[in-house]
């Protein structure tokens, strides 16, 4: 962290290089780490033994909290949220937690509705739709 | 949150592992490289490491003077999770104790939710001690919980970080 500033996510202060990070969701992690795992099966007879217990646990953790399983629906969940001008941290929060009303979706990502921002209650709602829409045609 | 990061490190390939075949010595840099990143575990600027999932570039090897060993500057993209102040996750109960109860959040395992930052919820004693509201909201072992980070501590010696986190807001608590 850079500034006197003190972190807070909640008001989108993370400190400039995670800004310019790549956040990834829960359900885009699965899909990579399964995808590894996958990969050391077939390499070896016990990819378990292979693999760190950081790899592991993020494994299991992923696995149970993706809302998204299907790597289409995945990759559309991505492409909404894109519409919206998120930053990728609270684009990811949302695609995590799948609020489902306007005041959730707020208290969970404040930063959506500071000042100077374009999001109204209205935009929220129809990009919070989209998102379940995807859900149900999973 | 889970991150995708570039990041710059050295790979050392002992003089006996060097091959003559260009092949063999891509191997060698790739597997060193899984080694190195797989015991590095994490740092406290970037989290925990979890997969290297690509090898961008290898540049010009530089032979290391006395040891013969051959140091390789390598780019790779890799996947790291770090928690953030103010940033709302779930995680699972894996221990209640009377002031409070410790979850588990992706590679964290000391994730520290204490009596005082859920208010409304009361300690109830037995075999399997539980954390109850008024609403019967049940704070209990194997539960996963929505909750918010407020604070973070990296532990140098353990290369592991702590957390704290809290109940207090809306929309958090027990999730089905």
């Amino acid at each position: 962290m850079s500034g006197e500033e003190e972190e807070n996510a909640a008001e989108l202060k993370i400190g400039d290089e995670f800004l310019k990070a790549k956040c990834l969701m829960n359900c885009e992690v699965a899909l990579i780490l399964e995808h590894k795992y996958e990969q050391l099966q077939q390499m070896s007879e016990d990819p378990m033994n292979q693999v760190s217990q950081v790899f592991e646990k993020s494994l299991q953790y992923v696995k149970r909290f993706s809302r998204y399983k299907n790597p289409d629906a995945v990759r559309q969940v991505r492409e909404i949220l894109s519409r919206y001008q998120l930053a990728e941290f609270e684009l990811c929060v949302l695609g995590n937690l799948c609020p489902e009303t306007v005041e959730e979706a707020i208290a969970m990502v404040p930063s959506i509705k500071t000042k100077g921002r374009a999001h109204d209650d209205e935009a929220i709602e129809k990009m919070l739709n989209d998102l379940s829409l995807i859900k149900k045609f999973e | 949150m889970f991150l995708k990061v570039q990041l710059p490190w050295n790979v050392i390939i002992p003089a006996e592992n060097l091959d003559a075949k260009g092949l063999m010595l891509q191997r060698a840099i790739t597997v060193r490289l899984m080694e190195n990143f797989a015991t590095r575990k994490a740092t406290k600027d970037l989290g925990y490491f979890l997969a290297v999932t690509t090898l961008e570039s290898i540049g010009e090897g530089r032979v290391r003077q006395h040891t013969g060993d051959v140091l390789f500057p390598v780019v790779f993209s890799c996947i790291t999770f770090k928690l953030f102040r103010g940033d709302v996750l779930e995680g699972v109960v894996h221990k209640v104790l009377k002031h409070g109860v410790f979850l588990r959040c992706g590679p964290v395992e000391n994730i520290y939710l204490s009596c005082l930052k859920m208010p409304d919820y009361k300690y109830v004693t037995g075999e399997n001690p539980v954390f109850l509201n008024d609403k019967l909201s049940k704070i209990e072992k194997d539960v996963a919980i929505r909750f918010m980070v407020i604070g973070t501590k990296w532990l140098e010696v353990e290369r592991e970080f702590q957390a704290l986190v809290s109940l207090e807001g809306d929309y958090l608590g027990p999730i089905s």
